[in-house]
């Protein structure tokens, strides 16, 4: 396996041979990409699988994406990723998309093959670190080590704009169906591993379907929007099964850029029904994650942004006086671009609660219910 | 030199400033494009790709500078947003797989070569002469 570092270079390596740092336009097919790399230390416990409390680099991420417009209609392309979060992810190379794209005309879209999940403000670009202020988006709603529950999925999409009229904005939709499947090396079957003893040797997955429909207001700037996610999961290890009946995924959001600032809020309704059967034992997991987050940032000069968000989750199912069951997180922010290509992330987090980004396997000493964080991060994209 | 003397110049010199700031860049499209005018909302919407075609219904082909200050007047002008804003909002449409970044030129030759080479390409400059194999069109408010 290479070692985060050496991965993180080998990316550079690629992506600034002279003449690829810009994005390249090659007959017509667009090549793009983007590498990062971070740092996370915490005060107390190991967060998101990396052995934070002592310092941890295990935290890379980087893709290519090639496109190539085969007529003015019709177009083809198709991204790969590889991360290294903690012992999460690894230097397998993953098809994050690959699509056709047939848009019929403004009003009427069709994507096919492995397409990003439209699901509230950042389900489909959370892991595009380039373009956010944030080192970690939102954990209540959009968890790094658990991205691949509702990231993408096999089937296809229908989207669209309307436009309403010069005082009465415009609407965009996206509806999709298809089939989603876990990552097999991802928070959530790795959660259930130590927890459980399950390990899943082939990915659990299940039907999709869903929609998002966004209203850009006529104030410049304004978007509010609600997405519905239908999902189901199965998935049978060696010793067990689980079984996550279709549950609805509902997301509420609204965001605002204004000039310098910008300010975004979603809220989320998760309440799956997860049952794990490892030999005669059956184990129903209550569960109703209710998630929310409000953010605002201003740009201070061109390359100079400062921001802060505060992210909460909690079970409605559990004993929500138990840090286990929320997670309440207070966050700072800073972000320095050095040219369009290089940028510089810092980040503070006030951390309350262990519900989220914890693993009994990186923390076997337990937890403590509170822990403060520091994360840096470089990256560049073209 | 008078303190009045100095006033007037300072101003003088500001309202040239101000004034080459303002200065908005020429459009240019293939000249098979039919159109002669286009309003700055469908010209903004062509150039965040929300839009794919003119008026009269013809495909639109945008064409972008990768930078310099004529760049920049025509996303502040006309697309209302600073080059990194406009590049962002194109790395999340391409790395989501929900677009193609426009097609990018060097320079303004390079861009005027490639509108004139292309049906329905549109694009901007800072002037065009008489032997360029393009056409001029205005924005409207």
């Amino acid at each position: 396996m290479l070692r985060p570092m050496p991965l993180f270079l080998l990316l550079c390596l690629v992506c600034t041979w002279p003449g690829i740092l810009c994005a390249q336009d090659l007959s017509g097919i667009q090549i793009h990409g983007f590498a990062t790399q971070g740092i996370l230390y915490s005060s107390h416990n190991n967060y998101l699988s990396m052995e934070s409390s002592s310092g941890s680099l295990q935290w890379t991420d980087g893709a290519v994406s090639f496109t190539d417009s085969l007529t003015n209609n019709l177009r083809v392309g198709i991204q790969l990723h590889v991360y290294q979060l903690g012992v999460l992810g690894g230097p397998n190379v993953q098809v994050d998309w690959a699509s056709g794209d047939y848009r019929v005309n403004d009003y009427l879209g069709f994507r096919a093959g492995k397409v990003k999940t439209a699901l509230g403000l950042f389900n489909d670009s959370q892991d595009v670190d380039a373009i956010f202020l944030w080192i970690l988006l939102p954990q209540s709603v959009y968890p790094a080590d658990n991205k691949s529950f509702f990231l993408s999925h096999d089937g296809g999409e229908v989207y669209g704009a309307l436009a309403l009229g010069d005082h009465a904005g415009k609407l965009l939709y996206r509806g999709y169906a298809g089939e989603a499947t876990l990552d097999l090396n991802g928070g959530y079957l790795k959660l259930i591993a130590d927890e459980g003893g399950l390990v899943f040797t082939t990915a659990p997955g299940g039907k999709i379907y869903g929609g998002d429909l966004r209203w850009e207001a006529p104030l410049r700037g304004l978007t509010v929007g609600s997405s519905a996610h239908v999902q189901a999961v199965d998935g049978t290890a060696p010793i067990g099964n689980i079984h996550i009946p279709s549950f609805l995924t509902t997301a509420e959001y609204a965001q605002l850029e204004r000039g310098r600032f910008y300010f975004a809020a979603e809220y989320r309704r998760e309440p799956p029904a997860p049952i794990v059967t490892i030999g005669p034992e059956v184990l129903p997991i209550p569960f109703d994650a209710r998630s929310w987050f409000a953010m605002g940032s201003y740009r201070l000069s061109q390359r100079f942004q400062l921001g802060s968000y505060y992210s909460h989750y909690v079970n409605k199912d559990a004993d929500t006086t138990l840090p286990a069951n929320y997670s309440k997180d207070w966050v700072v922010s800073g972000r320095y671009d050095f040219n369009s290509y290089f940028y510089g992330k810092i980040e503070g987090h006030f951390l309350r609660g262990t519900g989220l980004g914890y693993y009994p396997s990186t923390n076997a000493d337990g937890l403590k219910p509170t822990s403060n964080m520091l994360a840096a991060k470089i990256g560049f994209s073209f | 030199m008078s303190k009045t003397r100095c006033f007037i110049l300072l101003l003088g010199l500001m309202s040239c400033w101000s004034a080459a700031r303002a200065q908005d860049v020429v459009l240019v499209t293939n000249k098979g494009v039919q159109i002669s005018a286009i309003r700055n909302a469908d010209l903004r919407a062509i150039f965040i790709g929300s839009k794919t075609r003119f008026a009269d219904g013809s495909h639109a082909v945008p064409v972008i500078l990768r930078g310099g200050p004529v760049n920049e007047v025509f996303l502040t002008n006309h697309v209302g947003e600073s080059p990194d804003e406009f590049r962002v909002r194109w790395q999340k449409a391409v790395f989501t797989g929900q677009g193609a970044m426009p097609k990018t030129c060097d320079s303004e030759s390079a861009l005027i070569e490639y509108v004139a080479a292309t049906p329905g390409a549109i694009g901007y400059v800072s002037r065009i002469s008489p032997q360029d194999n393009v056409k001029s069109i205005t924005a409207l408010k």
